[in-house]
């Protein structure tokens, strides 16, 4: 195996984990802040499901846009180097969609608290 | 496997994926969002917004595809193209990268639209309980 499928095997598993990981650290939270603004379980539903899919293309498309340039012969730390831009994308696109994500939170509660 | 044969298959393939991913994504949101826009609008409409946003998805995904091109607007020649093994797995990276970008924003268009849909649940109940 090259290092450059190596390098990018590992950062495709790191991305699918930091995805979980974030998933799993904010579902709970977001799924009752949901259920207590929309009060209804399928609107919940469809932003949490939306959530999961937005993360892991996001990731995964950060992760394949980023460029692996190794050789045959490069040494350990080259290929460090090469997952570590590869994960620096995927962190700010993560970054950035999380951002977008909250701005519709806020816009979804003060929209549906006001007509409460 | 020769490279021009690979840049057959990875294009077929890759098309196919990115349509996969679309139908995938619509097929996820589907129930839930068919039953917002069944409260929201009534049954006809409701259907009408489901189709919508498979419909939307799925375009979606086309679109990333083929807004990637092998020739960079006339840049590379079509031998060019297929001496280079590296540029042609490249090519198919970003080609499922920018579906992934269309599907993204697609997702988050259809956010709103349930938004707008919530909204629209809302204010019969509000003019309601203003009446009363």
């Amino acid at each position: 195996m090259s290092p450059h499928s190596i390098s990018f095997l590992v950062t495709l598993v790191i991305s699918i984990f930091i995805v979980l990981l974030i998933d799993r650290i904010l579902r709970p939270g977001l799924r009752g802040l949901l259920e207590e603004i929309v009060a209804l379980p399928s609107a919940t539903e469809f932003y949490l499901r939306a959530f999961a899919i937005v993360l892991a293309f996001v990731a995964i498309g950060a992760m394949l846009g980023s460029s692996f340039d190794l050789k045959d012969g490069a040494r350990f730390m080259e290929c460090v180097w090469a997952v570590a831009a590869g994960l620096k994308d995927v962190f700010q696109n993560l970054f950035v969609v999380l951002l977008v994500y909250v701005g519709l939170m806020t816009v979804l509660i003060a929209a549906l608290r006001r007509k409460q | 496997m020769s490279n021009e044969h690979y840049l057959i298959v990875s294009y077929f393939l890759v098309g196919l994926v990115s349509l996969c991913l679309g139908i995938t994504v619509y097929r996820v949101l589907r129930a839930p969002f068919a039953t917002i826009a069944e409260a929201a609008t009534g049954r006809l409409r409701g259907r009408v917004l489901t189709r919508a946003l498979g419909a939307f998805m799925t375009l979606a995904a086309v679109l990333g595809f083929l807004s990637v091109t092998y020739t960079q607007k006339g840049c590379r020649s079509y031998e060019e193209i297929v001496k280079d093994r590296a540029y042609l797995v490249q090519t198919n990276h970003q080609q499922l990268q920018r579906t992934g970008d269309w599907i993204v924003s697609a997702v988050f268009l259809w956010c709103v639209v349930v938004l707008i849909c919530l909204l629209g649940l809302r204010r019969p109940t509000a003019n309601r309980r203003n009446e009363n």
